[in-house]
């Protein structure tokens, strides 16, 4: 729009009378004054910021004050107290690409990064979540280490002032494509037993077979001990951070880094019915111990092979064979051998790992923690099968996730669980599915044990309703966590269509659920505001 | 393609207007350098001649020296010759100058005067403005009446324009010069001026900031940095905005007892002489000879290059089999000089001539390569091609006959990029460093966001207003990264998905769209309210508008004005206008709902001008039903005093910008449109100046009136270098999208970007632009069709304004390429009644028989220098400029439904 003809006297004639902007201004630079010296004081301190800034633990609470809250928690530290609920105690991280990372180590669409972890920031989220890929950082040759790529990351991280948290993945990834180290998978080209094999013979090749942990496969060396040297080595490269930037890490226990066995990879079946999918013991090591555990039971016959009757991965396994609902062998006592011995060498392997983690990174001031995963398809039915194929020995008569908050327990490890967006209605009945009454059971495990849970999404739908979901989860009840990781930032993350729910979800989780009684009487313009601020967010 | 060094700290590229943009083209020094070819190469001697096949290949940009066309010459040579050509070579030269500035006192130091001087050819004017004493930031003001020279032209409320005058020096050097006189007693304080060059479009600033003479002793340091305008229409980059949305203070910088109390007290000016150097970038004509020989007996051609450009010439070149279009290497034996360049072409740096007027190479090729192709390196960041494509030299063999040489520029883009592939590559290494870069954005961010919270005094703005801040930033951030992001997964393209969910319900009615199928006329141009009766006039028309096809139209705003156009509304509810009356816009709203048509009412939110002063005399107090006062003046603009929040978007400066935060605010405009909307019966909006406030307030207002269509008019400026508009215009679009976002997608926007790219395209026959790099429409409507609205010219880019017309005679372009494509078009009051309208109407005909809608899919299948051409939705094929296409007759048989002046549009005939 332009203007030709401006002839009214109203027009910008202004000359203004600068007596109130200086005072303004005076006042103004008064303010920063203060700001600077407390803020250099605290960039000081370093790790004893809390004490300069007693409402908040980090620069971040500020953020999500400033943003989010209205009744300017700052200048009213002792106030905290009096809210409904401390909100503040979820930390929220957001995983970063799983290609941060190329695979030639370097940091792939920084721009993108910095952009979007900064939005991140101002946001209010706490974290990042790094994956770590084995394959990117110790890919040409076992022992030969480069972090550079991880490292510019983290120093990225670091200087906007963000914590984050770091998952080592000694697993592959399908999308985008990340592999094995190539010495590994040249070792698997001339022995396949390193894999997870079904019982076809196919094997699964994005992970080592928990069959040979502590087998010399890898030139001499076992996984376990070459695992144990890539966290020495990361240990020490990262050290400076550790403590300050780096505040969590967790190791990766098997397929897509979760403790199971990879007894889903098939593609799911085009009329969208899922399978219970396969038992992975079929590697010749797998095998050969399980002959000889059935030896030792004194029953040879029932260690000559997995159930000769469990589904094929397409089949629904509720209606015949191993998994039937009734009269299924699963309740028999082969079943009871074969499953105990399956879920039991799964645990052993967990155990395994979390004991290289935790003996490289004890003597760190950093959370551990391993992922197990929700395995909800079919746990409706008696039999668990979905969970079984995993290797949960989880039935309607035996708690199969106690042994895990065990071994947990015993290493001090936190368990990341996912599918905190997840909701029963979301699944028809009969796909036998309840992921949430799976996530308490998980949970109430481990609240026994005294093993923290910290929270995942399994999809980034982006619909209001998943994240009302996760909301739920965290806020509600007992079963409240300190960590939740949003999964994933990336071109969808930070899309028109996802990015708003997310910033909503965001400001939710921060600004607790008030009640207008919480405010101030006499600040009635505030409230009005309030009710303005919700308008725009849903904008935002 | 070329890239010219400049220095940077003259040379402003950006433009703060919407002015037209052009390419100096007038000013050419006189060749220094003539070819002369006689001195002809001793070897074609040895070779047999064969029969002449001269080559026309490029004769449509080809001037031949006259040396070598004189007749006496080709005859007696041409027998062995299959291609000769002599191109001419545009070379970016940089001139170096001074800009002077001189101030005088007059004797009695009553009277001064400011000389600007520029010894550099151009068509310079002076933008200038001045401060008052007691000014804050560096907003200009215009000066009093006393002081424009003659020959001023105001720019919108602020600034000045004066055309320099030439005037000799004594040694004969012509000297452009302004001089401004002055009074010492007025109350200015300073006067700011840049440098505009009308021939080149480029704008000259001293060191990045405005120049600025101070008339007074005292002048507060850096005013004119931390007041930066934001309304400069340049897009600084996520970090830049923050600056705009944190308190101006640096922060680092400040000391609690710094602040500088204004001395008003003057002192005797003193005068100074100081000079600036200044450079421009010129075009030198130049030219390239190229002949080919064909040697039989050798099987080998042999190509003559011979260029009159001074210093070293490289030609960056490789040959090309069977006519494709990749490079490859031949084999030995090179050219001396030779070099081979990553594996992907051969450089070759040609031989200074005996005169030194220029060099010459030779290449002799073997038999069997269709093509040799080039580009001219001039030095690290100076190449010459041909009109953006590869020189492409036919060769001959024995059987092949010599090819067209005309290549795709797509593929003298791919050879472009492997040059400067080194430079521009190394996005993965920066990064640290951008990250730092960020990083001390949030550190300062999060220092004022400290201010915010814990000053306690301005708590309740502040905070509301920090939110806001960090809401627009985080949004834009946000943004960035999406593009980025997408950018680098081309399977995924989230228009695509969106379009798809809007799709399956067909009919969906969206405010953003309509029905989909709408086509706009834009009822009134520029004059629209001279006759006082407009309203009775467009009745007239009403039913003519809508057999030529519209179903939608966009009438002026409505409302009581301060200028008769009504873009600077005074009482809302007061309906009476230079266009007519209240009743009688209620009358014409009905008859256009008699023959079908929808109606977009105007509406001008962001400002509105006041009707009493407040108590300092400032204008601020509005009158009418909604009698605001300056709380609902948005306070970042110190003419007016506002006392609201800050501006939540850019500043409008001719009028108080109102302060859309405040809840009243919101409540009246809500009420007023729906009363609009009941009243007079708009079924929508067309949304004047939304750059000056945030698009949520949009979709509230939106949401409010529930309009049948609305459409926001988010104009700033393309991203242009060296003069020359840029390829890519995605941050533009971006812009434009953001906002479309921002509404939630409740409001369509004006495709401001296509108007653009098809400005370069048809000015400069470059049409190619109208491809973006994933072979998509380069404008808002490649990204989001169904909210793009196209058009060509509005009454302010045309009509008596002419603020940036589009290019003249090529309008039927210009509809043939909105009027197929997907997108809303829009079509323009002055148009629609010319000689156009039969065309337009068959347009539209083809467009509704075709059932094109917004959501149209396009394949673009030729976008080349001289023609562009689509296929919409299968059913419609089109091309525009001179070049030749044709749809192939596979699948669907093609019948040519409309053709007119470099234009075409067939429709599939069942």
């Amino acid at each position: 729009m332009e203007v030709s003809v401006i002839g009214s006297s109203q027009v910008n004639l202004g000359r203004v009378n600068d007596t109130g902007l200086c005072s303004f201004s005076r006042n103004l630079n008064t303010n920063i004054s203060i700001v600077k010296s407390s803020y250099s004081k605290r960039c000081n301190l370093g790790q004893t910021q809390n004490l300069v800034w007693p409402s908040s633990r980090s620069t971040v609470g500020f953020s999500l004050r400033a943003s989010a809250s209205v009744n300017s928690q700052a200048v009213v530290s002792e106030k905290a107290s009096t809210l409904t609920k401390p909100i503040d105690d979820v930390k929220l991280y957001v995983g970063l690409p799983v290609d941060t990372v190329s695979n030639s180590n370097t940091i792939n669409h920084g721009r993108a990064m910095a952009a979007g972890l900064k939005a991140l920031k101002l946001l209010g989220v706490d974290g990042v979540e790094l994956p770590v890929w084995w394959g990117i950082a110790e890919k040409e040759a076992m022992g030969k280490y480069d972090w550079t790529g991880y490292l510019a990351v983290v120093e990225m991280v670091e200087k906007l002032g963000l914590k984050l948290h770091i998952s080592l993945c000694f697993h592959a990834s399908a999308e985008p494509k990340i592999s094995l180290p190539q010495w590994v998978s040249q070792i698997g080209e001339s022995e396949p037993s390193i894999y997870f094999t079904d019982r076809s013979g196919q094997q699964y090749k994005d992970c080592l077979s928990l069959g040979v942990d502590d087998r010399p496969v890898l030139d001499g060396k076992t996984p376990l001990e070459v695992y144990n040297e890539f966290c020495e080595s990361f240990k020490s490269s990262f050290s400076p951070f550790m403590g300050s930037t780096i505040t969590g890490l967790s190791i990766g226990l098997g397929p897509d880094g979760e403790l199971r066995y990879p007894s889903h990879h098939h593609p799911v079946q085009s009329n969208g019915q899922c399978g219970a999918g396969g038992f992975q013991c079929y590697d010749k090591n797998m095998l050969g111990d399980l002959k000889h555990h059935a030896e030792t039971q004194g029953n040879p016959l029932w260690g000559l092979g997995g159930p000769h009757d469990a589904p094929s991965h397409e089949q629904s396994p509720i209606s015949g064979g191993f998994f039937a609902e009734n009269g299924g062998a699963w309740e028999t006592p082969y079943g009871n051998f074969f499953l105990s011995w399956y879920s039991s060498q799964l645990i052993c392997h967990g155990d395994r790992v979390l004991s290289v983690a935790v003996s490289t990174f004890k003597d760190v001031p950093i959370t551990l923690s391993a992922k197990i995963p929700l395995m909800h398809s079919w746990s409706e039915a008696r039999s668990h099968p979905s969970e079984q194929t995993a290797g949960f020995y989880n039935t309607a008569h035996r708690d199969g996730y106690e042994a895990i908050a065990e071994t947990f327990s015993k290493h001090s490890c936190k368990i990341i669980l996912p599918g905190m967006d997840l909701s029963d209605e979301s699944f028809p009945t009969e796909s036998h599915s309840s992921p949430e009454s799976l996530l308490a059971q998980i949970t109430s495990s481990c609240r026994k044990h005294g093993v923290e849970v910290l929270g995942q999404n399994s999809s980034v739908s982006g619909s209001s309703k998943g994240f009302e979901q996760i909301k739920k989860k965290l806020l509600g009840g007992n079963a409240a966590m300190e960590v939740f990781t949003y999964q994933r930032m990336g071109a969808y993350f930070f899309s028109p269509e996802h990015f708003p729910c997310f910033t909503q979800f965001v400001r939710g989780l921060n600004q607790p659920i008030q009640s207008s009684d919480d405010l101030p009487v006499e600040d009635e313009e505030t409230a009005k505001f309030l009710s303005g601020t919700k308008l725009q967010l849903q904008a935002a | 393609m070329s890239v010219v060094t400049t220095d940077p700290r003259f040379l402003l590229l950006l433009h703060h207007h919407h002015h037209n943009h052009r390419r100096a083209t007038s000013f050419k020094p006189v060749p220094k350098f003539q070819l002369i070819s006689e001195r002809r190469l001793p070897f074609h001697l040895n070779c047999r001649q064969i029969a002449s096949r001269r080559n026309n290949v490029g004769t449509r940009h080809s001037y031949p020296l006259n040396a070598l066309s004189s007749s006496g010459v080709e005859t007696s040579e041409s027998l062995d010759v299959t291609f000769r050509e002599t191109f001419r070579l545009q070379r970016p030269d940089k001139l170096e100058g001074k800009i002077t500035i001189r101030l005088d006192c007059g004797k009695n130091e009553e009277y001064g005067q400011l000389t600007v001087g520029c010894n550099l050819p151009g068509k310079w004017v002076l933008h200038w403005g001045v401060n008052y004493v007691g000014d804050v930031g560096s907003e200009w003001d215009q000066p009093p009446l006393d002081m424009r020279p003659p020959g001023s032209i105001p720019i919108k409320d602020y600034a000045i324009d004066t055309p320099f005058g030439r005037s000799p020096e004594p040694e004969g050097e012509v000297v452009y010069e302004v001089k401004i006189d002055f009074n010492t007693n007025s109350s200015i304080a300073a006067i700011n001026f840049v440098l505009k060059d009308e021939e080149s479009g480029n704008w000259y600033q001293h060191r990045g900031r405005d120049f600025k003479v101070p008339l007074i002793d005292y002048l507060q340091d850096d005013g004119n940095v931390v007041g930066t305008k934001k309304s400069l229409g340049i897009w600084p980059g996520a970090l830049g905005q923050i600056s705009n949305v944190i308190l101006k203070s640096d922060a680092a910088d400040y000391k609690a007892d710094d602040i500088i109390e204004p001395n008003l007290q003057k002192r005797p000016l003193q005068g100074f002489y100081e000079e600036h150097s200044v450079f421009k970038e010129v075009f030198t004509d130049n030219a390239m000879s190229i002949s080919v020989r064909h040697c039989l007996e050798r099987a080998k051609n042999i190509v003559y290059i011979e260029t009159d450009l001074p210093g070293d010439v490289v030609i960056h070149w490789g040959v090309c089999k069977d006519g494709g279009k990749s490079w490859e290497i031949p084999s030995e034996p090179y050219p001396p000089e030779t070099t081979t360049f990553k594996n992907k072409a051969l450089r070759t740096l040609l031989q200074q001539k005996d005169d030194g007027r220029g060099s010459w190479g030779q290449f002799t090729l073997d038999d069997g390569f269709s093509a040799l192709a080039f580009v001219l390196k001039l030095n690290e960041n100076t190449w010459l091609n041909c009109k953006g494509d590869d020189f492409c030299i036919p060769l001959t063999s024995s059987v092949v006959t010599a090819k067209d040489s005309g290549l795709t520029h797509s593929q003298d883009e791919e050879q472009l990029k492997d040059f400067v592939s080194a430079e521009k590559f190394d996005d993965t290494s920066d990064s640290n460093q951008t990250g730092a870069a960020y990083t001390d954005g949030i550190i300062s961010e999060i220092r004022n966001l400290v201010y915010d919270i814990s000053s306690e005094k301005s708590r309740k703005t502040k905070s509301r207003e920090a939110q806001e801040s960090i809401l627009h930033e985080i949004e834009k951030l946000a943004a960035e990264a999406y593009s980025i992001f997408r950018s680098s997964m081309p399977t995924f393209t989230n228009t695509n998905l969106s379009e798809d969910e809007d799709l399956q319900p067909p009919v969906k009615i969206s405010s953003g769209t309509g029905s989909g199928f709408e086509i706009l006329c834009q009822g009134f141009n520029w004059e629209s309210h001279k006759s006082g009766n407009w309203y009775m006039e467009l009745h007239e028309k009403a039913s003519e508008l809508s057999s030529l096809g519209f179903t939608v139209i966009w009438l002026p705003p409505p409302t009581d004005s301060v200028s008769p156009e009504g873009y600077m509304p005074r009482d809302l509810y007061n309906l009476n206008s230079r266009y007519g009356n209240h009743d009688q816009l209620k009358n014409l709203v009905k008859r256009l709902h008699e023959v079908g048509i929808r109606v977009l009412g105007d509406v001008v939110l962001n400002h509105r001008c006041a009707q009493y002063q407040n108590q300092n005399g400032v204008w601020n107090i509005f009158g009418g039903r909604l009698n605001w006062d300056d709380r609902a003046v948005v306070a970042d603009d110190p003419h007016f005093q506002g006392r609201g929040n800050k501006s939540s978007g850019d500043n409008f400066h001719a009028a108080p910008n109102i302060d859309h935060s405040q809840e009243f605010v919101r409540k009246d405009i809500k009420e007023w449109i729906c009363w609009l909307r009941e009243e007079i019966g708009y079924d929508g909006w067309r949304l004047d100046f939304v750059r000056g406030f945030w698009g949520g307030y949009v979709k509230d207002y939106l949401e409010a009136s529930e309009p049948y269509f609305a459409v926001g008019e988010f104009w700033d400026s393309l991203s242009y270098t060296y003069g020359e508009m840029d390829h890519n215009q995605d941050a533009h679009r971006q812009r434009i999208v953001d906002w479309i976002n921002a509404t939630n997608g409740t409001a369509g926007a004006f495709d401001v970007t296509t108007k653009g790219v098809l400005h370069s395209a048809l000015e400069r026959c470059e049409y190619w632009r109208l491809s973006d790099e994933k072979g998509k429409p380069p404008g808002v409507v490649g990204w989001w069709p169904s909210r793009a609205v196209t058009f060509i010219e509005n009454h302010d880019t045309g009509s008596t304004q002419g603020h940036w017309r589009f290019p003249g005679g090529k309008e039927m372009q210009g509809y043939a390429y909105i009027l197929t494509h997907p997108g809303t078009p829009s079509v323009f009051y002055d148009h629609i009644f010319s000689e156009y309208q039969s065309q337009i109407f068959a347009l539209i005909s083809i467009r509704k028989r075709q059932k094109i809608h917004c959501r149209s899919p396009v394949k673009i299948v030729k976008a080349e220098r001289d023609v562009y051409a689509a296929i919409v939705d299968e059913k419609l094929a089109m091309k525009i400029g001179p070049g030749h296409f044709e749809p192939s007759n596979g699948a669907q048989n093609w019948s040519l439904a409309i053709e007119g002046r470099d234009y075409k549009v067939w429709e599939v005939s069942s």
